[in-house]
């Protein structure tokens, strides 16, 4: 999930990240010689070691993206194409096998083989090394012999017997049920493989490589680099590298800004040509960006979709559909996308984000269009509690909207409403872990890999009620049972059939409100052209040319 | 300045001459006073802003608690009849939030004030007049307190206790007096050991007056008005200090309103949207003008050396 932080906020599984993100190309004007200063781009601090199993937020995804090179990649209309892998094919959906291209190579200059994606798979799915990623393995077999679903039972195995390495190049996955899904995931982040040197004697990653990855990107790393001490991660191109590389320039560094204002510090920066590639430019300066910046601002759809979550197991108060379906209605969506947003956010009528296939416009047209009046009536004739907490995470830049949406509860509904904001979204998150968060709260999912799935079972499957990414707490045995007949189904076309009756049922019973699907805003300096980011919202860094260097 | 002081002092001596009698400290400061502009003006001034903070509803039949006054379509409308200040960000009328953003400035602002007096008062009394030991533990402790940079300490006590259920009103008066009362233990204590020299002490010692009437009767009201004084001066400091804190986002927290959250508020679309930052901006300031003349003009009146 990704979680983000800022702007966005995920947290499930796999996808999304978070905050602000951080892109950011930079290079100075040198002379004829444009390769030898950095391509700089602004980042939040990783959350974790970068490491891929470690890593399912955005920011640490950003560099990561650059260190590795994913298995496919994904194109305009959402498919996936082989990259690393020559192909990647399955008669049942169920028994995949992956062909790797001959002559790709880690940074040190090792072949790359399937047992290095074996053994990184492996790794993450083994349960003592509490790799957030572990549940994307989880429809492997044999999960459940590595990462024992009941708590405190030790691994019967350390590595999953439906992942094998048939040779050097080719990987033969088995997996408990079939799911048509699994072509599409291979291009996220924890589907990256590890070297050999990564791991100890005893398969641990080793601290070293922890600092210092070596990887099978375009980019490798030029010195270790330490989380919490250093702010910035600087790259250069690896000559090996067997797909595109960057026509005229070498260096890359991403620069990480952090603390309540950071994405405001970074749009200065960009403004004063300090950084040169700025993915999250905050809303408040929408508006001053388009003319700053003119056609290097970019105004891009995204995958990510606000909610607002109710913890609906830890607090009665809003366990009635109709309490939370009250409090969508009180909502004045477009109201708030147009003057806090100045457009970049627009309303949302879906769990699904328009990004993927499956999204269908007014699924939810009762519930999330703005009626005050039947708000009122209904929130009153539920029962609804007269007074919540609403969180949020202060350093994402939500204050703005989160207290036009209390405003809209106050005057709508009646209700006292406590704005709660805490200094990292973490700090939300581990409370809803435990149970102990009552109030309602602002969270955000961006996809990990584009597929309509990827909304539904990370957010409100049953198994992620239990340490994954479903807070709210909401189960239903029916919405599992269509998301695995959606995941069985031979065709892409009956995939979706099955996941939109699932949708319905979030639709119906609303355990979260869904209330914006974004854009990504994003800039560029004057010493870099031809920017563009990918269907994961990173950017395509082989395509970046410096201006000064034509 | 100087010369207006020596009219003022002229002025007072003819005074007391007419009069026929010698007016108290306090009369002679009052008939001060009065005729100094600059007082005049700031006591007008504090005085509408005192009656904002106790009945703002006279200013203004707009509730800012209510939100259903607030209007997110018309957010940054520039003034309009019934909005002279126009609307902020959340569509909320401007004119209304800034009025009651006085309260909680002006509440913070003297009961800081009143706690720093009454603590760095006694305290500086007891430590001048008890035993030397007690002077040298409490003025080493001052000098700790005046190491800490007042804003910084400041953020630190209101960020640790801001989870706490504590009141921020209370958190913000609390974290400001820890840090503002030294200043009054000084001024307090240098003011009685320099009272205690004085002879109408000896000969009150030699009456058999005991320590209690001593302090009562000759020190603390000879020591009172440097203490009034610098009290009055910080009283301005305080309410800055407490707009910092809002703005910094550990003082004051939403729905409560304050001039220093508002301008956090405001400031990310200052360049397109001014006023929401302006007029509350414009309003703290004049408040601690105001304060800090008032505070100018009770010195020259009460303390012509300190000048």
């Amino acid at each position: 999930m990704r979680v983000t932080k800022g702007a966005w906020l995920v947290a499930g599984t796999a996808l999304l990240a978070l905050t602000v993100a951080a892109c950011g190309s930079g290079a100075p004007a040198g002379g004829g010689e444009g390769g030898d200063t950095p391509v700089r781009m602004e980042i939040g601090e990783p959350k974790n070691q970068l490491v891929p199993g470690l890593t399912t937020e955005a920011e640490g995804a950003e560099v990561l993206g650059a260190l590795f090179e994913p298995l496919v990649k994904y194109t305009k209309d959402r498919q996936a194409e082989p990259n690393v892998a020559e192909s990647v094919a399955s008669d049942d959906n169920k028994t995949w096998t992956i062909k790797l291209n001959q002559g790709w190579t880690w940074h040190d200059g090792e072949p790359l083989t399937a047992q290095n994606y074996v053994d990184a798979w492996n790794w993450a799915a083994y349960k003592p090394n509490a790799a957030s990623a572990a549940h994307f393995f989880q429809m492997v077999e044999g999960f459940e012999d590595v990462n024992p679903s009941e708590e405190g039972a030790q691994p019967a195995a350390k590595t999953m017997k439906g992942l094998e390495a048939v040779d050097d190049l080719t990987i033969r996955v088995r997996l408990t049920r079939p799911n048509s899904q699994f072509r599409l995931m291979l291009g996220y982040t924890a589907f990256y493989p590890l070297p050999a040197k990564a791991f100890d004697s005893n398969g641990k990653i080793t601290q070293k490589y922890m600092q210092q990855p070596i990887g099978m990107g375009l980019f490798k790393m030029d010195k270790p680099y330490r989380k919490g001490t250093d702010q910035v991660i600087d790259l250069s191109v690896y000559e090996g590298f067997k797909g595109d590389k960057p026509k005229n320039w070498k260096q890359l560094e991403f620069r990480i800004y952090s603390g309540q204002s950071a994405a405001e510090t970074a749009y200065n920066d960009l403004q004063a040509e300090n950084i040169d590639v700025h993915d999250s430019i905050p809303s408040s300066q929408l508006i001053s960006a388009q003319t700053a910046l003119g056609d290097r601002y970019h105004d891009d759809p995204t995958s990510l979709i606000s909610y607002i979550g109710f913890p609906i197991t830890a607090n009665p108060a809003f366990a009635k559909p109709e309490v939370r379906k009250a409090i969508s209605m009180a909502i004045d969506r477009k109201t708030i996308a147009e003057q806090v947003f100045s457009g970049a956010r627009s309303p949302a009528d879906d769990f699904i984000s328009p990004a993927v296939d499956g999204y269908r416009p007014g699924a939810c047209t009762e519930a999330c269009s703005y009626d005050p009046a039947k708000a009122k009536e209904l929130y009153a004739q539920a029962g609804g509690p007269p007074r919540i907490d609403l969180g949020y995470n202060a350093d994402g830049g939500h204050k703005e909207w989160m207290e036009a949406v209390a405003n809209n509860l106050r005057a709508n509904l009646g209700i006292q409403v406590q704005l709660k904001p805490e200094e990292k979204f973490g700090v939300i998150l581990t409370a809803l872990e435990k149970h102990e968060y009552k109030g309602a709260f602002r969270i955000a999912w961006l996809y990990d890999y584009p597929s309509m799935e990827n909304y539904l079972t990370p957010m409100f499957g049953k198994a992620a009620a239990k340490g994954g990414s479903n807070y709210s707490g909401w189960t239903n045995d029916q919405f599992d049972e269509l998301i695995n007949k959606g995941n069985e189904a031979r065709t892409p076309a009956q995939a979706i059939k099955f996941y939109q009756q699932a949708d319905d049922l979030l639709l119906k019973d609303m355990p979260y409100v869904p209330v914006f699907f974004h854009r990504i805003n994003w800039g560029h300096s004057t010493r870099i052209r031809n920017v563009e980011l990918n269907m994961l919202d990173q950017v395509v860094w082989a395509k970046v040319e410096k201006a000064d260097a034509a | 300045m100087s010369s207006g002081t020596l009219a003022r002092r002229r002025a007072g001596g003819r005074h007391k001459k007419r009069r026929g009698r010698p007016a108290g400290l306090w009369a002679d400061a009052w008939h001060d006073l009065r005729r100094r502009p600059m007082f005049v003006a700031s006591v007008i001034l504090i005085g509408v802003l005192l009656l904002m903070a106790a009945w703002p509803s006279l200013f203004t039949s707009i509730d800012p608690f209510d939100a259903r006054t607030c209007e997110l379509r018309l957010a940054r409308q520039t003034p309009t009849p019934g909005h002279p200040f126009g609307r902020d960000n959340q569509g909320c009328d401007l004119f209304a939030r800034t009025v009651y953003g006085a309260r909680n400035s002006i509440v913070i602002g003297m009961l800081t004030t009143l706690a720093t007096a009454v603590i760095g008062g006694l305290l500086g009394l007891l430590a001048a007049f008890h035993s030397r030991w007690a002077d040298a533990v409490l003025s080493r402790v001052t000098e700790i307190f005046f190491a800490i940079p007042a804003i910084l300490g400041a953020l630190l006590i209101a960020s640790t206790f801001r989870d706490s259920e504590v009141d921020s009103i209370l958190l913000v008066v609390f974290a400001l007096t820890i840090l503002g009362w030294p200043m009054a233990f000084r001024i307090m204590r240098a003011a009685v050991i320099t009272a205690m020299s004085q002879d109408f002490v000896t000969a009150a010692r030699a009456l058999g007056a005991g320590p209690w009437r001593i302090m009562t009767r000759h020190l603390l009201p000879n020591a009172l008005a440097p203490v009034i004084v610098i009290s009055t001066i910080n009283l301005g400091g305080f309410i800055a200090a407490e707009a910092a804190l809002s703005f910094l986002g550990v003082g004051v927290r939403s729905p409560d309103i304050s001039w220093g959250l508002m301008i956090a508020e405001a400031r990310d679309r200052f360049q397109y949207a001014p006023l929401p930052l302006v007029f509350p901006a414009l309003f703290l300031s004049v408040t601690v003008l105001a304060f800090i003349m008032l505070g100018d003009a009770v010195r020259d009146a009460l303390d012509p050396k300190l000048r």
